[in-house]
């Protein structure tokens, strides 16, 4: 681990000496990586916190005493967690870099023409990341430190644990911000893949910008999806199978459903688009619709990859409620139509806080998706003032990008909810399949239905709403304050 | 009782029409007690070099800028008091754009573009519309491209669909803005004799900015501009005339000597 921290270290430190102005933290996007960044080291540091917290309290309880098994669980728990809320913070960045880079093009075009090579052009916007990181990061650490030394400290007094001591700060809390930083700095380097395709010849041609982005064909990377997806499919079918007979079938499940999982994360720019396209169809027909729906398509890699973090959350969130609801509505059969309120509230305490826990990766996700949006108006400053020329009213504009906030929004809670439908089913499925249920007490339950709690869904819609107004905001503010002349200004 | 701009036989006009920038000793004074009326029918070129006003008078002619003094009409309107939904409006139905690049929405085909007036207003063309767009469409050759996006078309093809679009609404004003700066000399040509039959057989009014003289040259008559002025209004004229015209109007300076240079080479 040193040596990684030595060459964070000294790949920040070469930065000032390659004579590089850091006027281009300002740029838009910029902050919002740095957010992101942030956002999930302090995850991942207040994470860390808890569980040594809880590895504490459970050292400290004389009838528990040390439990290595727990103290594991709870730690690759910790693990997968972070991973997520990393995976898709890495998405975002990489999105944002693509974007900012699109923007950039006919800049790193001139340095091009002028002798820049395409490498070392990349290589600049790769280090750019690693230092929006690396800020990020240091934030983060700082910021989740207080705040878990402060919880800690209010869990002590509030559940009067005297006996549980733990440091504020140790070594494992920095993990995270190494982790951030780096995965930074790789997400942006794959974010910049596009420099390459920047060609000298755009600095002086005055050609009308590409209304999509060349979408660079990836076959291998899908063909890997399209093999997770098989292989998860068929350990899940086998993980319900198996769940009729015992509740072991849960860990054959759960192994099918992370893998098919990723296989759909991966494959999202395959996935994405049919479904925007059929959301799409459903905003009508109206010329502000048509224009926000279609600008979605304009970068349909883009578009995927903004959309598939609120996907991550949305299904995660929705997996755990229906799970839980489901497990309690066999668990209640069984126990002839009335369960233990006490299991009841632990179960419900349970999926409440691992519903907190992911939808985290919906948060960071939106982030990007506010982001997204605000860049996607600031680059298309002349059309939207060719709009306005032609006659496109400020109100048509707000409800344009009103339509293009929804579009995605709606889009990616939908196919979360049905996904996290689906899976949460096949975990209270594969788990209590053999749980007898019939009055008889000996007739296996057989197949469980999905049990949908309203409660987590209002939850779920309302968050969308939410995000889907945040993230007009401002580029609903940016997008009416272009003048028609702009069109013609440039 | 007043007469009105349609009376006069024009389809805009301007009357002691000002524009500055700025304020205190940054004044810039763009256009200067300009009075001037755009002919219903005609083909008119407005020509000056850069920094003349040329553009200021058009945009707000076309209702695209606010002017600091003055007054402008489009048709029987006076525009110079409407708010921005109105002038949106007006836009949308009332005037046609034509301008150097960039005309097109980048994320709709030929056909999008075409009808997206009638879009923004939330209706289908008429059977009348629909008669004449068709007929648009085959008269500049846009019938197999309809289902193209701007960026599969050529520069030609692309300004050939934005006068189509501008066309479609038979708008009371059709104002091109150096509509064949970005094309190759054949292309340009091309658009021009489009914009110049528009003009003889539809009887649709254009007003076209221009520093181009053989650009000017396909006008039925030129409008030449000078520090915010209007210095000169000839009929027809040809291209030579006009860089004339030009070269004489611009009494002074190197940009004088550079111009006579690129003339006599």
């Amino acid at each position: 681990m040193s040596a990684v921290a030595a060459s964070v270290e000294q790949a920040t430190l070469h930065v000032p000496r390659a004579r590089t102005s850091f006027a281009w933290l300002r740029e838009r996007g910029m902050g919002a990586s740095i957010l992101v960044a942030a956002i999930s080291t302090v995850f991942g540091v207040v994470l860390i916190a808890t569980t040594d917290f809880l590895a504490a309290m459970l050292r400290a309880d004389p009838y528990i005493g040390d439990s290595g098994t727990l103290a594991f669980i709870l730690g690759f728990l910790t693990l997968l967690l972070v991973a997520l809320a990393v995976y898709v913070a890495g998405i975002v960045t990489a999105n944002t870099f693509a974007t900012v880079v699109a923007g950039r093009s006919r800049q790193i075009a001139l340095l091009r023409l002028i002798g820049a090579s395409a490498r070392s052009q990349r290589a600049r916007v790769a280090s750019q990341g690693l230092i929006v990181g690396v800020l990020g990061a240091a934030i983060g650490t700082v910021l989740g430190i207080v705040v878990s030394a402060a919880g800690v400290q209010i869990a002590i007094v509030r559940l009067g644990l005297d006996a549980v001591h733990v440091a504020p700060v140790t070594l494992s809390m920095l993990l995270p911000a190494v982790i951030v930083a780096l995965t930074t700095w790789l997400a942006a380097w794959i974010g910049s893949r596009r420099v390459l395709t920047v060609t000298p010849l755009q600095a002086v041609s005055g050609s009308v910008p590409l209304a999509t982005d060349e979408v660079i064909a990836r076959r291998g990377r899908h063909a890997v999806a399209g093999i997770l997806f098989a292989l998860g499919a068929v350990a899940l079918a086998a993980g319900i199978l198996l769940g009729l007979v015992s509740p072991l079938g849960v860990v054959v499940a759960f192994a099918g459903g992370v893998l098919s999982f990723t296989g759909i994360t991966m494959a999202a720019p395959l996935v994405m688009p049919p479904a925007l396209r059929l959301v799409g169809r459903a905003l009508g027909r109206s010329a502000p619709a048509r224009l926000a729906v279609q600008n979605a398509y304009r970068n349909p890699e883009r578009s995927a990859r903004t959309s598939i973090g609120i996907v991550i959350g949305v299904t995660l969130v929705t997996m755990f409620a229906v799970a839980i609801e489901s497990v309690k509505a066999v668990l209640t059969a069984n126990a002839g139509g009335e369960l233990d309120p006490e299991l009841a509230s632990i179960m419900d305490t349970f999926a409440a806080i691992m519903m907190g826990l992911v939808a985290i990766s919906a948060v960071i996700a939106g982030v990007g998706l506010v982001n997204l949006l605000t860049l996607g108006i600031i680059q298309r400053t002349r059309e939207l003032g060719l709009l306005r020329a032609l006659g496109v009213s400020i109100a048509q504009i707000r409800r344009m990008v009103l339509l293009e906030a929804v579009h995605v929004t709606v889009t990616a809670t939908v196919l979360g909810v049905l996904l996290g439908i689906a899976y949460g089913w096949a975990g209270a499925q594969s788990l209590l399949g053999s749980v007898p249920t019939n009055p008889d007490g000996v007739t296996p339950a057989g197949i469980v239905w999905p049990a949908v709690p309203l409660g987590p869904l209002l939850v779920i819609v309302a968050a969308t709403a939410i995000l889907t107004v945040a993230a007009s905001v401002t580029p609903t503010r940016l997008a009416t304050r272009v003048a028609p002349v702009a069109a013609l200004s440039e | 009782m007043k007469i009105t701009t349609t009376q006069m036989g024009l389809a805009a006009r301007v009357e002691n029409l000002g524009k500055t920038y700025g304020t205190g000793s940054g004044t810039v004074r763009a256009l200067d007690d300009v009075t001037v009326g755009i002919r219903r029918g005609e083909f008119t070129a407005i020509m000056g070099p850069s920094g003349s006003g040329k553009s200021t008078l058009m945009h707000i002619m076309a209702g695209l800028d606010a002017p600091t003094a003055g007054r402008v009409w489009i048709g029987d309107t006076d525009i110079t008091d409407l708010g921005d939904l109105e002038l949106t409006i007006l836009r949308r139905r009332r005037v046609g754009f034509v301008f150097q690049s960039f005309n097109l929405v980048p994320t709709l085909d030929a056909l999008g573009n075409i009808l997206l007036p009638f879009d923004l207003d939330g209706r289908a063309p008429s059977v009348l519309e629909k008669a004449r767009i068709d007929g648009l469409i085959d008269a500049l050759g846009l019938r197999s491209r309809l289902n193209h996006r701007p960026h599969e078309l050529s520069g030609g093809q692309q300004q050939r669909v934005a006068i189509a679009r501008a066309l479609a609404t038979a708008p009371d004003l059709l104002f091109a803005d150096e509509p064949t700066g970005n094309l190759d000399s054949r292309s340009g040509r091309e658009v021009l004799a489009l914009l110049a039959e528009a003009s003889r057989t539809r009887g649709q009014s254009i007003a076209m900015v221009t520093h181009d003289p053989v650009a000017a040259s396909h006008a039925d008559r030129v409008l030449f501009l000078g520090d915010g002025r209007l210095v000169a209004d000839k009929p027809a004229q040809t291209a030579e005339q006009i860089s004339a015209h030009m070269l004489a109007a611009d009494g002074d300076d190197t940009l004088v000597q550079t111009r006579r240079a690129e003339v006599g080479a």
